[in-house]
């Protein structure tokens, strides 16, 4: 009888289960889904990590290729980020052309990329003027249950870490690239964003990490994006019911502390991959 | 996983369409892939594989409506197509479509008269006669055999055999697994 309501009045539904501060899945409203990370599983990727965030499951594949920079920006490589949400991870998503959501999605990892700094552009040069590395991140949804920005952020920090670059040296008398497999490096990372995800209930209430359904019946997102030191990234509400300040510090305190989580999470998974 | 949908152009007036999406990504092969959806071998892998479950799942009781079947492959290394049908059958089950039974999907060749199982991507590309077979196991029917590259008519009962022996293994897999599932669901179904 229960699912019966759950359909017809999804909003009444979940304000029953608001006013006693709780979710239908139990969790309380600050509260995230068990997350799970598995780095490296794709042999054909330099880097790649797979995150699943409650049933949200992402996988990112990063690949490196060789370019020449551009004329203004000669001692920058490019990272490029694309999202892709295929058919298969939820019926809402239909077969074609990026839809919306992709690419508002693809937009928000560039930014978070471009803002946090997290990989030095000037890392990525390997002579100025000639010869860059490109990063193709390549984010690719397996199941949509609510809350893909933070899993899609989440797994390209990951998968970045992963990443194996392999040294390259121009030859001084041919001038072409010599690309030496054996030797790899790891990429330098230089900041550590994580985001964190929030849907609003009537104007008020903030719940941490939605599901898809209630990202559905929610009025409004706000998604914060920390560094390292507790720094803010960057801010990204589209739209929505309106937010007064107070609330905004009480999700900025959430998205630190779960930064903090993250961190944990993330150096405790590289570890344990170490000895190869 | 495959979703059911109402169709509104293509309904067959007596049974369900059988619709497949075969995408490749892009950071799957060596090299990576520019077009993960568009190129003739994402076409060939999804019209093969529609017409595999095509004979395999009961369409007859789903008038009108449509299967989509989505498969995406995160890293290609040989058998894509086996693999593929492999994913897709435990997929159709776990939605719950009845099908006449598994099927299972094995590619098989021949290095110098010694039948392998399973090519992986080196394998296949070295040259040799190369065998796609898909069964379905209980009652032994073929679903789906392809053959590449000349083959001497006396090696192909090996190569089939080998490829028959490796689905059976598979179906014993396939069945443990979903058997698994069936307990656990119920198991949850009953709290």
């Amino acid at each position: 009888l229960y699912i019966c309501f759950r359909t017809v009045e999804p909003l009444e539904y979940y304000r029953r289960f608001l006013k006693e501060n709780c979710r239908p899945d139990g969790r309380e409203l600050g509260e995230f889904r068990a997350t799970t990370v598995n780095i490296g599983s794709i042999t054909t990727a330099d880097g790649s990590a797979l995150v699943k965030l409650g049933n949200t499951t992402v996988i990112c594949g990063v690949k490196a290729e060789l370019a020449a920079p551009a004329v203004d920006s000669a001692n920058k490589g490019y990272i490029v980020p694309n999202v892709e949400l295929p058919s298969l991870c939820s019926t809402r998503f239909r077969s074609g052309p990026p839809g919306e959501e992709a690419q508002a999605a693809s937009q928000f990892i560039a930014d978070v990329i471009e803002n946090s700094q997290i990989i030095a552009k000037e890392d990525l040069c390997i002579a100025n003027g000639k010869l860059a590395w490109v990063l193709y991140c390549d984010i690719i949804c397996l199941d949509y249950d609510g809350n893909i920005l933070d899993a899609s952020a989440f797994a390209l920090l990951a998968a970045l870490k992963n990443v194996q670059l392999p040294s390259v040296t121009i030859n001084e008398e041919t001038g072409l690239s010599e690309v030496n497999l054996k030797q790899k490096n790891p990429l330098i990372i230089r900041k550590h964003p994580v985001a964190t995800s929030f849907a609003i209930f009537d104007d008020t209430l903030l719940i941490v990490d939605p599901t898809a359904e209630e990202e559905d019946v929610a009025t409004g997102t706000v998604t914060i994006v920390t560094d390292d030191e507790g720094r803010l990234c960057s801010v990204h509400k589209p739209g929505g019911s309106p937010l007064t300040g107070a609330k905004l510090q009480d999700c900025i305190t959430r998205a630190v502390t779960r930064h903090k989580e993250v961190k944990k999470l993330i150096d405790k998974v590289i570890k344990s991959i170490k000895p190869k | 996983p495959p979703q059911m949908r109402g169709s509104r152009s293509k309904a067959l007036p007596d049974r369900a369409l059988v619709n497949c999406q075969y995408s490749m990504a892009t950071f799957s092969t060596g090299e990576r892939r520019r077009r993960p959806h568009g190129d003739r071998q994402a076409s060939e892998l999804a019209l093969q594989l529609k017409q595999t479950f095509e004979a395999a799942i009961l369409t007859c009781l789903y008038p009108r409506s449509q299967i989509d079947i989505y498969v995406q492959i995160l890293q290609a290394d040989g058998g894509e197509y086996c693999a593929c049908v492999n994913a897709a059958t435990l997929a159709v089950m776990d939605a719950g479509i009845p099908m006449r039974d598994y099927v299972c999907a094995s590619s098989a060749g021949l290095a110098e008269d010694t039948p392998l199982a399973d090519l992986s991507s080196p394998e296949e590309a070295a040259g040799g006669p190369r065998l796609v077979l898909a069964l379905l196991p209980a009652s032994g029917q073929i679903a789906l055999l392809q053959l590449s590259a000349r083959l001497h008519q006396e090696r192909l009962e090996a190569a089939l055999e080998a490829a028959g022996e490796a689905c059976r293994a598979l179906h014993a897999v396939l069945d443990r697994v979903v058997r698994e599932r069936l307990q656990e669901v119920t198991a949850l179904l009953g709290d």
